[in-house]
């Protein structure tokens, strides 16, 4: 270009024109979600769950229910006593017998019991044909050459038979927990159906119509939410028998009227924006003007609370079946693990935090994908 | 029943109930009516009952009382059920381009949403050419539609505001306050769309606004509106060169005169005092309280709107 100071040819078209693809709603919303790296690790982590709550148990050699009453309460990582020709270690288990581990951490046979020496606190097993003593004159709890009364050598090992451990009754804990993840998220699932559906549509009708209309069907959300839910389960339960089914219909027919109380607030308050007159004034259609206007724009409050219902549906759970009202043994689910953990917390703790550790798991993962998803549906924030 | 009319209001009165039984008299009696492809102007300080008035004719509130004829046909009493083909004829601009476009939606789902609504085009695809030529119309282009409203300027959004109200090419089409949210500079521009597109398509329009100045270049006739009341109602040079209402007079004296030698001879006639309650208004004339020609009469009679010569109504005991 000789002269550098040539005006460029520019059309009015070519100056607003957008030269970046443009991108159709979902493929926006999608592009703020990916770019919150909370939203996509909350993703993940949900995704992880799912698999391993529903492809998890084809994996495992146990069954939820399966007892194994030589292996109660092993924790995940065991105080195990070294043999004198290093072949192998002994575990002492809380019923007082001493369990063979293998070298590569997985549990073998009970020792064979011998005899017991009450005069110096020992009970005598045999162990591949030598003898090795259990002191129980003192806790912790010893395992010592009968003869020479020497301690055998400590180490601690990994727990490779039952990776998370077992419970009270010998059951896999690993396994349990698939299966108390999988009520879990179906609880989660059912309470977010719920409330996307009967919720949205009873608070938004309610807000929307108002008059007399909105008084009956909010004295409907009141009568139902000051039943106390656990009442309500109990006769669910006369009628329907113990077990999920009862607790996914006392979900199902209460768990939706905080949503509908907070969409019918967000309805009332938009349906007197100028852009609901607006569309009424153009002769939209009721549902139009609540599908197109009023709801999208209640979206962000509709997902903060979904987001807020899901751990509090998964804690009922949980707090039903820890109360025993719940799913009925031996079903697993995180509540009940809960549950049957406090009787020996003292000793083994790890059965309570396992659980418990999968719930926070579950919230975050919700949590953040429900706070990702509010910010990805706002066009407000678009990049 | 004039046919040359595209919208005539006979008697026009909405009520609001307020708290402990009482009543707001937001319009009261009012009478005009609007012939095709003219603009009738209806100004009045804040809280007379403008707007209130243009929404009551579109039906966006029940009417208390009175009569409104929408192309001859009276629309009054109808359900929105029934309304909704009368709506094809009227459409209305907002105030606030801000609020009046919901943020969730594209530029072109937008204007689009009349369309679907009445079901011109079935589906969002088969809008677009529509759209597109409709968004030329109004001076974006069809690169603007995919974006959202926030995204645009305040002026480009009342675009987007009138694009939606005239895609339907309505016979009428009610301005309420459609540029007192937007920078002078814009009001020129969107005041001038509005009446390139009434030379172009020969549509009436009911002009709400507050700035006088605006409403005479637009107006064909100007209404003016005190408590609810129409006071008076003429052609739109006539009512500024020859104002009759006090009320009326004491307005045109608050238009600031750009030239200061003409301004220093100016009569200064503001208008003392604030507007009464609309919950109690004034007996007889309701100006009088604030009147600087009231009579006794004025409290005790309510002025009937008489012609007082050549189609100039007006609503005073003086004339």
């Amino acid at each position: 270009m000789e002269n550098k100071w040539e005006l460029l040819e520019s059309s009015n078209e070519e100056r607003e024109k957008i030269w970046k693809k443009n991108r159709t709603f979902a493929g926006d919303v999608w592009f703020r979600f990916r770019h919150k790296p909370t939203a996509i690790a909350g993703l993940i982590l949900i995704v992880i769950l799912l698999a391993f709550a529903f492809i998890g148990p084809y994996f495992t050699d146990y069954s939820y229910s399966n007892q194994n009453l030589d292996v109660v309460n092993v924790p995940p990582r065991m105080k195990v006593y070294v043999t004198k020709d290093g072949s192998g270690y002994l575990y002492i288990t809380q019923s007082l017998k001493v369990l063979w581990v293998n070298k590569d951490g997985t549990l073998g046979e009970q020792l064979p019991r011998l005899r017991e020496e009450a005069d110096s606190s020992m009970i005598i097993f045999d162990c591949n044909g030598e003898e090795v003593g259990l002191y129980y004159g003192i806790t912790p709890y010893l395992i010592a050459d009968p003869e020479t009364r020497v301690i055998y050598d400590t180490d601690t090992v990994w727990n490779k038979s039952y990776i998370l451990g077992t419970d009270s009754l010998g059951r896999d804990i690993l396994t349990r927990l698939m299966y108390g993840t999988r009520v879990s998220l179906l609880v989660a699932f059912v309470a977010v159906a719920v409330n996307l559906v009967i919720g949205i549509v009873f608070g938004g009708i309610s807000g929307y119509v108002g008059g007399i209309a909105d008084t009956i069907m909010m004295r409907i959300v009141d009568i139902i939410s000051t039943i106390p839910l656990t009442l309500y389960v109990i006769l669910i339960m006369v009628l329907m028998g113990a077990g999920i089914q009862s607790i996914i219909v006392a979900l199902g027919t209460t768990y939706w009227v905080d949503m509908a109380r907070v969409v019918r607030g967000q309805v009332l308050s938009l349906k007197n924006q100028e852009f609901v007159m607006a569309a009424k004034t153009i002769g939209s259609s009721t549902k139009t003007i609540l599908l197109e206007h009023l709801i999208p724009n209640a979206m962000g409050s509709i997902l903060v609370t979904v987001t807020m219902l899901i751990p509090s549906a998964i804690f009922m759970e949980a707090f039903l079946s820890y109360l025993g009202i719940g799913l009925q043994p031996p079903l697993a689910s995180l509540g009940t693990m809960c549950n049957d953990a406090t009787e020996n917390l003292r000793t083994c703790p790890y059965q309570l935090f396992i659980p418990a550790a999968m719930i926070c798991l579950i919230m975050f993962g919700f949590n953040f994908v429900g706070d990702g998803l509010r910010d990805a549906l706002d066009p407000k924030l678009k990049k | 029943m004039n046919s040359e009319n595209i919208l005539e209001v006979k008697h026009l009165t909405k009520h609001f109930k307020a708290a402990k039984k009482q009543v707001v008299h937001a319009v009261d009696d009012v009478t005009f009516s609007i012939a095709r492809g003219k603009t009738l102007g209806l100004v009045g300080e804040s809280g007379c009952g403008k707007s209130t008035c243009a929404r009551t004719v579109i039906r966006m509130y029940d009417v208390t009382d009175g009569q409104i004829f929408l192309d001859g046909t009276e629309i009054t009493r109808m359900s929105q059920k029934e309304l909704k083909p009368f709506r094809k004829k009227m459409q209305m601009i907002f105030q606030d381009p801000y609020a009046s476009l919901n943020a969730r939606m594209t530029v072109r789902d937008i204007i689009a949403e009349p369309l679907l609504a009445h079901r011109i085009v079935k589906n969002k695809a088969e809008a677009n050419d529509l759209v597109y030529s409709m968004l030329e119309r109004v001076g974006l282009t069809k690169e603007h539609a995919g974006r959202y409203a926030h995204e645009f300027s305040g002026g480009q959004r009342q675009r987007v505001g009138i694009a939606r109200a005239l895609i339907l090419k309505p016979e009428l089409v009610i301005c309420d306050e459609p540029i007192s949210a937007l920078d002078v500079s814009i009001q020129a521009q969107v005041i001038n769309l509005l009446k390139d597109y009434q030379d172009e398509q020969g549509v009436s329009y009911l002009f709400i606004a507050h700035d006088l100045s605006m409403v005479r270049y637009v107006s064909d006739d100007v209404g003016v509106m005190y408590l609810g009341q129409l006071v008076e109602i003429s052609e739109a040079d006539e009512i500024y060169k020859n104002p009759l209402h006090p009320y009326t007079k004491g307005l045109l004296g608050s238009i600031p005169i750009a030239n200061p030698k003409l301004a220093r001879l100016k009569v200064k006639s503001s208008i003392e005092g604030d507007i009464p309650s609309p919950i109690q208004p004034p007996s007889g004339c309701r100006f009088h309280t604030r009147c600087p020609y009231a009579k006794p009469e004025c409290a005790e009679k309510t002025p009937k709107l008489t012609d007082a010569g050549n189609g100039h109504r007006v609503a005073c005991h003086l004339y």
